[in-house]
């Protein structure tokens, strides 16, 4: 289009200079005819967007409620068009009414905004390259109601001519469930019935081999040793609050622990920086007694609570441990900084020292200072250690599953997706997409 | 002899890390200090931000860890300021809430900011991560008065912002839990916004993973972190001096690893070569004298 | 009745909370958000509540130890002095701290007494050091050698020493570091669903007071 118009301007000069001569007319003919063909050539080659070819409405434009939100929002989808290019725009227009009036949400290259653009999986959106893709979201300044009608056109443009497509409407709803998040829903369910399948098999057959943990096989040893010395037992279940796993495998380690103390009559120390984690401990340690015979030698104030603060918890254990010097120091659960501080004290006064943690930054500290360390799952797996219970047998056994279920999908996915950028193929791109999470 | 060193009395351990802090606190040296390219990340989107963006600053640690998180607090705020955005301060750990308070209206009147209108100190709400959910669904609701005691929602920095999904950036600073993994589970996750981490050395080797996958888009990791940020500032303060210390402090430590390991490989064989953990028995004499 | 409501009735609310909660991750519906914020609310409410259980726990065993005279039982005067006098303070200053008693204590008192908790942090580390890191296996000596590349590499000095230290202890950090930890989270993660799916059906009840 550009170019053509800027080639009348040229022959029109030419015609202008060489006007008189006869000569010079025909030496303008084959100029022009030159120019002619040269025009008649490059717009063979030229670029489809340079052709004065005129822009068509945008066709089968859709406007619809965007899928797995929470309302609030709107898709716009049309037909990718020949002309579509850098120099060509589409514009976007919303009103409250079918009369309008209409304002311009955006405006856009032609070449861009793509619905395969959107980063969701295959099996909720298609991912075409064949229609463009606008979303229009709430902002602050401008809210979309969920269950109110909206109206929206598409228009484009070249800068000397636009065209307007059809107007479309479509209602904001929020919807009942995110399909984008279905892979990430089936792997839960997947795994939940795993565990409880390898449960129910436990209890079937509770023979399953675990290997030798030596921290926990040290629990007893660290018992015995406290009863010989009559010092107490100081046991923490870390600085997180009950929704933290570590800490709920330090409570049922503890009910384990607490039943040999009870049997020794050995003193056990629990202090807490979380006063609902006390609560629940001091029912496990009584449940525990109970369970050994032992409900006279039962103390209540065995769990008490310090502080919820990280260092001046730290301080009152340290003092503790100094003070009373407990023969055996259990460090079970998650803990931040504070645990080099509580070990290193611990070393100090010459306790037998087992810890237990998920916490894999305070894992070198804890190694260095301590008799035992149980890393990371180690720390779930001392519960059905000790107990050596079907249910927790079974629960670790699911969870190996599970490890190796996921082990094997993240070989095989490096592998596909190293291949796929090797050979620039998408053909990997639906499977590994199965394992990816979508918002 | 190498066996008596190996038992060395911890004090004298005590002494020579006192002293390599010391030294150069009162002698710097000020020794370049090269910047990480996840330090730069978190800059770099603040420089991005275009004024009057929305930036929240989660002041999420205690008094105890002011010598790491504060120069990053101060060095943050100067840059949000410095970029005109709109600054939101709070904390998730009570303890911190009058040490953040004060870094926040500090470095706000040092620029000549307006409270309430340029920049706001929320303070301390409790519940920890539930709070984080409460602001991703009514800010107002999780903190119906700013520190002051002004309604939140009537406040003009708070123009337009109704809850998390309008905030451009946050970065928390935290020390542990409630910190930057529970601003990305039940923030970010949720509710959309760009999140930035900053974070002790202690605990910053754990979150590299968050920021390979994106999860944090930066990382401002202890001291060194704090001192990197300050020089992106253009802002020489607490952080920079304190890299010389540190760098003292490391070589000590890397030294004494050493010379433990030369003590431990000239003790002779037989006997000996456990001095560690497997003699440190409760009730032994030597663990009663340490 | 009386096993009803200790057992059954927390199993049943631990089951329908914990489906609840499960599926609310999949429900982009208001109602799903809505519900979710409520229960934020309630937790931040028990979360208060809980704190009152800690304190009279911690009033209990202190108040023991000073009636039964028992060894340090000064140290348990100093907790209740302490707590009294924060507590008078706080509410005597209305909870602000721009030059009252109360910011005087958070300055001077609990700034400085937790500072030097944390600092005490470097101290333990270097002596923890000195006893602990031996190249006593092949895997202790790999541990050694990471621990002095990362000290080494983390501070100006040895970057200025050694060049390429800065880049060698990044790379250890952001590649050999969080490959480890990726293991470790996913294995964490795991553990973590099999615990919920545990809780949430009732099989794992030692939260409950043991097992019956």
């Amino acid at each position: 289009m550009i170019f053509s118009f800027e080639f009348r301007v040229l022959s029109c000069e030419l015609r202008t200079r060489n006007s008189e001569p006869r000569r010079s007319t025909w030496r303008l003919f084959s100029i022009r005819s030159l120019v002619a063909v040269v025009f008649v050539l490059s717009t063979l080659h030229a670029p489809r967007s340079t052709l004065a070819v005129s822009l068509a409405p945008p066709e089968q434009f859709e406007a619809f409620d965007m899928p797995g939100d929470g309302g609030g929002s709107i898709g716009l989808s049309w037909q990718a068009a020949p002309f579509d290019g850098p120099t060509v725009r589409y514009q976007v227009y919303m009103a409250d009414q079918a009369q309008g009036p209409f304002t311009r949400l955006a405006e856009f290259p032609a070449d861009t905004h793509y619905k395969s653009d959107v980063d969701r999986p295959w099996w909720s959106w298609d991912r075409s390259r064949t229609h463009h893709f606008y979303q229009v979201k709430s902002t602050p300044d401008r809210r979309l109601e969920s269950g109110r009608s909206y109206f929206f056109k598409v228009a484009v443009t070249d800068g000397m001519q636009t065209s307007e497509g059809s107007m479309q409407s479509a209602v904001p709803t929020p919807n009942l469930f995110n399909l984008a998040k279905v892979n990430n829903f089936l792997l839960m369910l997947l795994f939940s019935a795993l565990v409880l399948f390898t449960i129910a098999q436990a209890k079937r057959h509770p023979a399953i081999f675990l290997r030798r943990i030596p921290g926990l096989d040290a629990v007893e040893e660290a018992i015995g040793r406290a009863t010989e010395m009559g010092r107490p037992i100081l046991y923490l279940t870390g600085s997180d609050d009950m929704s933290s796993l570590s800490t709920i495998a330090a409570t049922v380690i503890l009910g384990q622990v607490a039943k040999k103390t009870a049997a020794y009559d050995t003193q056990l120390q629990v202090p807490h920086r979380d006063p609902i984690v006390m609560a629940i401990c001091q029912e496990i340690v009584k449940e525990s007694y109970l369970e050994a015979g032992r409900p006279d030698a039962y103390r209540d104030d065995s769990n008490f609570f310090i502080t919820n603060d990280q260092f001046s918890y730290t301080a009152a254990v340290n003092g503790i441990m100094l003070r009373e010097k407990p023969a055996a120091n259990f460090f079970m659960g998650f803990y931040y900084a504070e645990a080099l501080l509580l070990a290193e004290t611990g070393a100090g006064t010459g306790a037998i020292q087992i810890a237990g943690t998920d916490a894999d930054l305070q894992l070198p500290f804890f190694i260095t200072t301590c008799d035992y360390t149980l890393i990371g799952e180690e720390l779930y797996a001392a519960s059905a250690y000790l107990s050596r219970e079907p249910i927790l047998v079974g629960t670790l056994r699911g969870q190996d599953l599970g490890k190796a279920f996921l082990l094997l999908s993240m070989v095989i996915g490096t592998v596909l997706a190293t291949i796929g950028g090797l050979v620039g193929t998408q053909a990997f791109v639906p499977l590994l997409q199965l394992f990816r999470d979508f918002k | 002899m190498a066996g008596k060193l190996l038992r060395m009395d911890r004090r004298v351990i005590f002494v020579l890390i006192a002293l390599a802090t010391l030294i150069p606190l009162l002698r710097p040296i000020g020794l370049p200090i090269r910047i990480s390219p996840e330090v730069k990340q978190v800059y770099d989107y603040i420089e991005s931000l275009p004024p009057g963006s929305v930036f929240l600053l989660s002041l999420d640690f205690d008094p105890a860890s002011k010598p790491e998180l504060y120069p990053m607090a101060v060095a943050l705020l100067n840059h949000a300021f410095k970029r005109d955005l709109r600054v939101i301060g709070m904390t998730l750990w009570v303890t911190g809430t009058g040490m953040a308070e004060k870094v926040v209206s500090g470095i706000a009147s040092e620029h000549g900011k307006r409270r309430g209108v340029d920049y706001t100190f929320l303070g301390y709400s409790p519940g920890g991560t539930n709070v984080i959910i409460n602001m991703g669904q009514d800010l107002a609701a999780a903190f119906p008065t700013d520190h002051y005691g002004e309604r939140t929602a009537d406040l003009p920095v708070m123009r337009g912002v109704t809850s998390l999904r309008q905030v451009n950036y946050v970065v928390s600073l935290a020390a542990g839990t409630p910190g930057v993994e529970s601003w990305y589970v039940y923030g970010k996750e949720k509710y959309g916004f760009e999140l930035g981490g900053g974070v002790t050395a202690v605990i910053a080797p754990g979150l590299y993973p968050f920021l390979d996958t994106g999860q944090i888009n930066g990382l401002i990791g202890g001291l060194r972190g704090a001192a990197e940020y300050e020089i992106l500032v253009g802002l020489k303060g607490k952080a920079v001096a304190g890299m010389d210390a540190q760098s003292a402090t490391h070589f000590i430590i890397i030294g004494l690893i050493l010379l433990c390991n030369l003590f431990y490989f000239l003790t002779p064989r037989v006997g000996s070569r456990s001095v560690g953990r497997a003699q440190n028995r409760p009730g032994s004499p030597r663990e009663a004298g340490r | 009745m009386i096993l009803f409501l200790r057992r059954t009735f927390p199993l049943i609310l631990t089951f329908l909370f914990g489906v609840a909660g499960a599926l609310q991750y999949y429900i982009p519906h208001p109602v799903s958000e809505a519900a979710l914020t409520e229960v934020s609310v309630w937790l931040r409410i028990i979360l208060g509540f809980a704190m009152i259980l800690g304190i009279a726990s911690l009033c209990h065993v202190h108040y023991a130890k000073i009636r039964t005279r028992v060894a340090g039982w000064g140290y348990s005067l100093v907790v209740y002095l302490s707590m009294m006098i924060t507590v008078v303070v706080g509410v005597w200053s209305r909870g602000q701290e721009e030059g009252t008693g109360f910011g005087w204590i958070y300055t001077y008192a609990l700034l400085a007494l937790q500072g030097t908790m944390f600092a005490m942090l470097g101290f333990f580390v270097a002596s923890a050091a000195f006893r602990a890191f031996r190249a006593r296996s092949k895997e202790a000596a790999v541990l050694l050698v990471a621990a002095i590349l990362m000290m080494f590499g983390r501070v100006p000095l040895g970057e200025y020493l050694i060049p390429m230290a800065g880049p060698v202890a990044g790379w250890l950090l952001s590649v050999v570091n969080t490959a480890a930890r990726r293991g470790i989270l996913i294995g964490i993660s795991l553990g973590g669903i099999a615990m919920s799916v545990k809780i949430i059906f009732g099989i794992e009840r030692s939260y409950l007071g043991g097992r019956d």
